[in-house]
């Protein structure tokens, strides 16, 4: 049971910080299906850190590898920031490019760094064990992990950020009549990058924890397996509304931990059902809640339409 | 010398293929109410976004005070103390009045917004003024003339010296516009300097002191309203003088086409019914006109009609038949032909070229397609080409030009085309001249009398005072979705159709 | 030239052309920061693919394995650029691939179907999936790649469940169809004699073909075409025509699907493939399908050329030095064009401003000239 919470709330991390990053974007007027490959790369500069960082503190360890996390999310949501806003690309097709790139950059890339320390090594596979510990305070067997902390302030941060700020409002105006905004001398342009690259940050962050969530090697010829989606449907279950997908990733991050740890379940073990259905519960649950509420859901208004200066 | 709040001199604008503003010089008095006069297309609203910042002009200097000054978007504009209410208001819907009112010049401490004060400076103000507005309400709760308010607020808000108005009384009703007026001559007294764009000539003679006119891009001039005539604006205008009457024979109605039994539209933005309980008849050689202020119901009720939207309850009868649960292609079939209010979202498919957005409605006519489902290409292109020369359609490559690069009138030529050439029992024109210079409204209008006299039933959805004194038969006035009066165009006056459509004054109409 | 230049389909050539130019040079690049001592011997060599082989025999029969493994990615951009073209973005395919590579296997290995109907199973088992897909679009309005990615892991995991059961003992792999049941291996009519007796040629070549030709003439000639493009460029105008907003979306899918599916029945049913029971990603071939559709220029005679050129550098990334690179700079290469291909509006945007610029200046020059003259 236990370890039941305990992998519900570290894969709800990873949701709600995804999902944050989705909901900053879409605010700003930019849809990002781009998140898997952001995770990706995020996973990557953070799964690096860890491997060159030689420090015996934890706390250092924690902030570089966030940091150097947060750092490769927001470079790699450039490249779609800058086709999607600047050349008023199909964000849907960016997107999809940035997923696939992503793991096929992650892979060349990690399989170029261990060929070159060793000449055998054809493997796109990095090893934390021990970094992986510092993240990780145990209380009476169950694992704590400081990204839980993370997605908590997380969500308050953004909350206070487009509830009650300057930077918020504004961002919402692009993301609901660019026009409108322009026509107050907001400058369009620069908010949804500022929403692009934010969602670059926490992208990246949910990337390294998803990584850092169950295991300490990580193979980057898988990608993160549709996280980055299943982010975007916590999004819309959640409404675009920070509380909300809270609670929404929290349902569906119980639904992703039900994989890891039904065999610890004598009910549920004993149903004998092979373990690939509980791989696709999450996926099925989304789905399922994806019909009902998308019909109702109000997205962003402008979200999705290139802004051009010039249409009035 | 004069002194000047702000002078546009020699501005000219080019956009690729035309010449929006040519040479034009424009002056603003303190304290005036300058009109801006000019059909559509006449290059007002391009000069007024030159003068916010919107655009760049190739040519020309903008001086404020007497000192040449650069307004390189609206953040310059606005600190140069010009403001402006747009014609299609640029408001945020989710947000609140006040979240509108602040955003761009937000109160804050390290960026965590302030609302108190702008509170209470907006309260301030609104009291003043007679702006009367709830700060709290959201812009989608509230109606379009509280709408505006909240636009003239957030002008006032930034102390804007000089007010620019797009086209400001389109969406009022005859007693808002009076309101509207009277303050703009508050604000003019208080030494703020106004522009007024419209092309309401009765409008301009009331509230303006000056009057410079654009036709086609250029400057025509510029006149004192008080030494001046509407006959005289209005052929500066247009470069002629406009017969403002439709020509038309005494109508003679024939049997009932259309008949609405209590129908009910569910609204999509609000949870009331946007239309309640409509009866209504249209008989062969009629043009009836349901007239009304935007938003009360006249669009869904076309999209009940032709079948865009579901009924909540409601009988439809075409000819006779029951078309109630009839589909939009059974409903077309059966003789409805239906010009859509908005050309660009219903009407065309603007990727497509001229010829296969003429056979949109009849694509599947034998004429057009073979039985085993392939296109008659070459049976189109005549078509096509017949429908071009016969409607005057003019576009740069004729049947093959794509719809989206062609002139508004000409695609609304097109859609016209499209569906008279249908043969219909019962057309449909919702607004069909939004957005055209003169010359194609009364070629429009002239279209759908040739309709009426042709023995069909005419069924004509306007905004326009003028269109709807003049092209039909009966004026039938909806307000907030029910039918509130029933006038014959012949007796009766504009201000008794303001108090209509206004929801002063209403009857007891029956079908 | 230039009137040439101002054809629609050159200028998405060219661009198409640009695009790969560039994803090329980025690759190269990649290379070059990795390792600049084989950079450019294996960039030439991913290019190359099969040409690398000096013999013209295992050369033609490497063409022969290409091919082959071009025509599911063939289907695959099909399915993707018929979507696009009205309007949906068909992400599923990958999962409609899958659904299609399980139903098919499944048939022949566990049933002993022929190929016909193992074939047509495919097909079914894909269309049902775009079927699902355009359900939840038209009645939920659920944003169809969301769905599409969701219902590819789902496939995914019920592939993987299913064809255990059909599996080798002592590998993750499925059995050999032409140890099982080779009346399911598709007939090669002849076609493997031109290819060096290559097995892999099979009737699936001049069959994608042909389905090339007819989503184009579908799309261009026949009145269902018109409605479903036009249902893709203004589905309000459509609405407003007439037509079955809801039932062409799900129609669409449901082909969308079915090009899907019998792709799949294309590569497993040659025998060249066999399933992998654990794999944990879901096959690129959908994904690779996208690159083809929009490299292509979404044209689906161009998607047979771009379909080629995908497969083609990815299998030429087998032939890089592999002391230095992995082969999957080919899906590097292949995700920059992708990436790439979102600018192709811009490239002829560009193109076009170029055009008038240099005509008008040609017409300002001629003015001067006459004007000299007189």
């Amino acid at each position: 049971m236990l370890l039941l919470i305990q992998y519900t709330l570290i894969f709800s991390s990873v949701l709600v910080l995804v999902a944050l990053g989705g909901c900053i974007s879409e605010h700003s007027g930019v849809i990002n299906l781009g998140l898997e490959g952001i995770m990706v790369i995020g996973a990557l500069g953070g799964a690096l850190m860890m491997r060159f960082l030689g420090t015996s503190s934890a706390f250092v360890m924690v902030l570089l590898v966030m940091l150097a996390a947060m750092l490769f999310g927001v470079i790699y949501s450039s490249l779609l920031g800058v086709a999607c806003i600047n050349f008023k690309a199909d964000q849907t097709l960016v997107g999809t490019a940035l997923n696939l790139l992503g793991t096929a950059a992650a892979t060349v890339f990690v399989k170029a760094i261990n060929t070159a320390a060793n000449p055998d090594d054809h493997s796109s596979e990095i090893e934390y064990v021990r970094a992986r510990k510092m993240f990780i305070v145990n209380i009476n067997g169950f694992e704590f992990n400081w990204f839980m902390l993370v997605a908590v302030l997380a969500v308050i941060f953004v909350a206070v950020m487009l509830y009650k700020t300057k930077f918020g409002l504004r961002l919402m105006a692009c993301g609901e009549h660019p026009q409108a905004a322009a026509s107050v001398g907001v400058s369009v342009y620069k908010m949804r990058w500022a929403g692009v690259l934010l969602s670059g940050a926490l992208g990246g962050l949910g990337g390294i924890c998803y990584i850092l969530a169950g295991v300490s090697i990580w193979k980057f010829e898988n990608g993160v397996a549709g996280f980055g989606f299943l982010a975007l449907a916590v999004m819309i279950f959640g409404q675009w509304k920070p509380y909300r997908i809270a609670l929404a990733a929290l349902l569906f991050g119980l639904f992703r931990a039900l994989s890891n740890t039904y065999v610890g379940f004598p009910a549920l073990a004993a149903l004998n059902l092979p373990g690939n259905v509980y791989n696709m519960m999450p996926y099925i649950v989304s789905l399922i809640v994806l019909a009902f509420t998308s019909k109702t859901s109000r997205a962003p208004k402008a979200e999705g339409i290139p802004y051009d200066k010039g249409s009035r | 010398m004069e002194q000047y709040a702000v002078e546009m001199l020699h501005i000219t604008k080019r956009f690729p293929g035309i010449i929006a503003n040519d040479d034009i010089t424009l002056q603003l008095k303190k304290g005036e109410i300058h009109a801006l006069l000019g059909e559509n297309g006449a290059g007002k609203s391009t000069l007024m976004s030159v003068l916010f910042g919107l655009y760049q002009p190739e040519e020309g200097v903008i001086k404020k005070d007497g000192v040449e000054v650069k307004i390189n978007n609206p953040n310059d504009a606005n600190a140069l103390g010009i403001g402006m209410v747009h014609q299609h208001f640029k408001l945020v819907e989710c947000f609140t009045v006040l979240d509108n009112i602040i955003m761009g010049v937000e109160p804050n401490k390290m960026g965590f917004l302030q609302k108190k004060e702008a509170r209470e400076k907006v309260m301030a103000l609104s009291e003043k003024y007679g702006l009367h507005v709830d700060p709290d309400a959201k812009i989608e709760d509230i109606t379009v003339g509280m709408q505006q308010r909240t636009e003239i607020l957030k002008m006032l808000y930034r102390d804007n010296e000089i007010l620019i108005f797009d086209e400001p009384t389109a969406v009022l009703t005859p007693q808002e516009i009076s309101e509207l007026m009277q303050i703009m001559k508050n604000l003019a007294a208080e030494g703020k300097s106004i522009l007024f764009i419209s092309h309401k000539l009765n409008e301009i003679m009331e509230v303006a002191d000056r009057c410079s006119v654009l036709r086609k891009g250029k400057y025509i001039g510029t006149v004192e309203t008080k030494n001046t005539t509407i006959e005289q604006l209005s052929a500066m205008m247009v470069g002629r003088n406009v017969n403002f009457h439709v020509e038309k024979k005494p109508a003679n109605p024939g049997e009932v086409i259309l008949q609405i039994d209590n129908m009910t539209v569910a609204s999509k933005v609000h949870k009331n019914n946007a239309v309640k309980n409509v009866s209504l008849k249209v008989r062969a050689g009629e043009i009836v006109c349901i007239a009304g202020i935007d938003g009360n119901g006249q669009s869904e009720f076309v999209y009940g009609l032709s079948g865009l939207e579901p009924l909540v309850s409601g009988k439809i009868t075409l000819c006779g038949k029951d078309i109630t649960k009839s589909s939009i292609r059974q409903k077309s079939v059966l003789g409805m032909s239906h010009i859509p209010e908005d050309r660009h979202k219903h009407g065309l498919v603007l990727d497509y070229s001229l010829e296969d957005n003429l056979i949109l409605q009849t694509y599947f006519d034998p004429e057009f397609t073979t039985p085993a489902g392939f296109l008659r290409r070459k049976n189109i292109r005549e078509y096509a080409d017949k429908l071009i020369e016969q409607y005057d359609v003019r576009s740069g490559q004729g049947a093959v030009t794509t719809a989206r690069s062609m002139s508004g009138g000409n695609q609304q030529k097109a859609i016209i085309a499209r569906e008279i050439d249908k043969a219909p029992e019962l057309l449909i024109a919702v607004q069909p001249t939004r957005g055209l210079d003169v010359g194609a409204i009364e070629y429009i209008h002239q279209q759908l009398v040739a309709q009426r006299d042709a023995g069909k039933a005419v069924l004509l959805i306007s905004l326009e005072l003028d269109e709807v004194m003049d092209v039909p038969d009966r004026i039938l006035v909806m307000y907030e979705g029910e039918i509130v009066g029933e006038l014959d165009p012949k007796k009766t006056t504009q201000e008794e159709l303001g108090l209509y459509m206004a929801g002063a004054k209403r009857d007891e109409v029956k079908a | 030239m230039k009137k040439a230049l101002k054809n629609p389909g050159v200028q998405a050539f060219v661009a198409s052309i640009i695009c790969i130019i560039l994803g090329l040079l980025i690759g190269y690049i990649v290379l070059l920061f990795i390792n600049p001592e084989g950079a450019a011997e294996s960039i030439v060599n991913v290019i190359k693919n099969f040409l690398t082989w000096s013999r013209p025999n295992k050369k033609l029969q490497q063409f022969g394995n290409t091919l082959a493994k071009t025509m599911p990615l063939l289907m695959c951009s099909l399915s993707i650029l018929f979507a696009y073209k009205v309007g949906l973005f068909n992400i599923g395919a990958a999962g409609q691939y899958v659904a299609g590579s399980c139903a098919c296997l499944y048939a022949a290995l566990a049933w002993g179907w022929g190929w016909l109907p193992c074939m047509i199973f495919a097909l079914v088992a894909g269309a049902v999936l775009g079927a699902i897909v355009g359900f939840l679009k038209s009645r939920c309005n659920v944003n169809e790649v969301i769905s599409g990615i969701m219902l590819n892991w789902i496939s995914l995991y019920t592939a993987n469940t299913l064809l255990t059961k059909v599996k080798e003992v002592a590998s993750p792999y499925t059995m050999y169809i032409k140890d099982v049941n080779p009346s399911a291996l598709l007939p090669n009519a002849g076609l493997d004699k031109l290819f060096n007796k290559n097995q892999y040629i099979t009737i699936a070549v001049p069959l994608a073909m042909i389905i090339a030709i007819a989503v184009s003439i579908l799309l261009s000639k026949t009145k269902l075409g018109y409605e479903l493009k036009a249902t893709g460029s203004n589905k309000n105008a459509a609405k407003y025509a007439g037509m079955a907003e809801n039932r062409n979306i799900i129609l669409t899918l449901v082909i969308s699907g079915a090009l899907a599916g019998l792709g799949a029945a294309m590569l497993y049913l040659t025998g060249y493939m066999r399933w992998e029971c654990t794999q944990s990603s879901v096959p690129g071939m959908g994904f690779n399908g996208i690159a083809a559709a929009f490299l292509g220029g979404l044209n689906p005679i161009g998607a047979i050329f771009s379909s080629f050129f995908i497969q083609h550098i990815t299998d030429g990334g087998q032939y890089v030095n592999t002391n230095f690179y992995s082969s999957q700079i080919s899906d590097l290469i292949s995700s920059v064009i992708i990436y790439l291909c979102g600018f192709v509006l811009f490239i002829k945007i560009t193109m076009n401003n170029l055009l008038a610029k240099s005509e008008e200046k040609k017409s300002r020059a001629l003015k001067v000239s006459e004007g000299g003259d007189k």
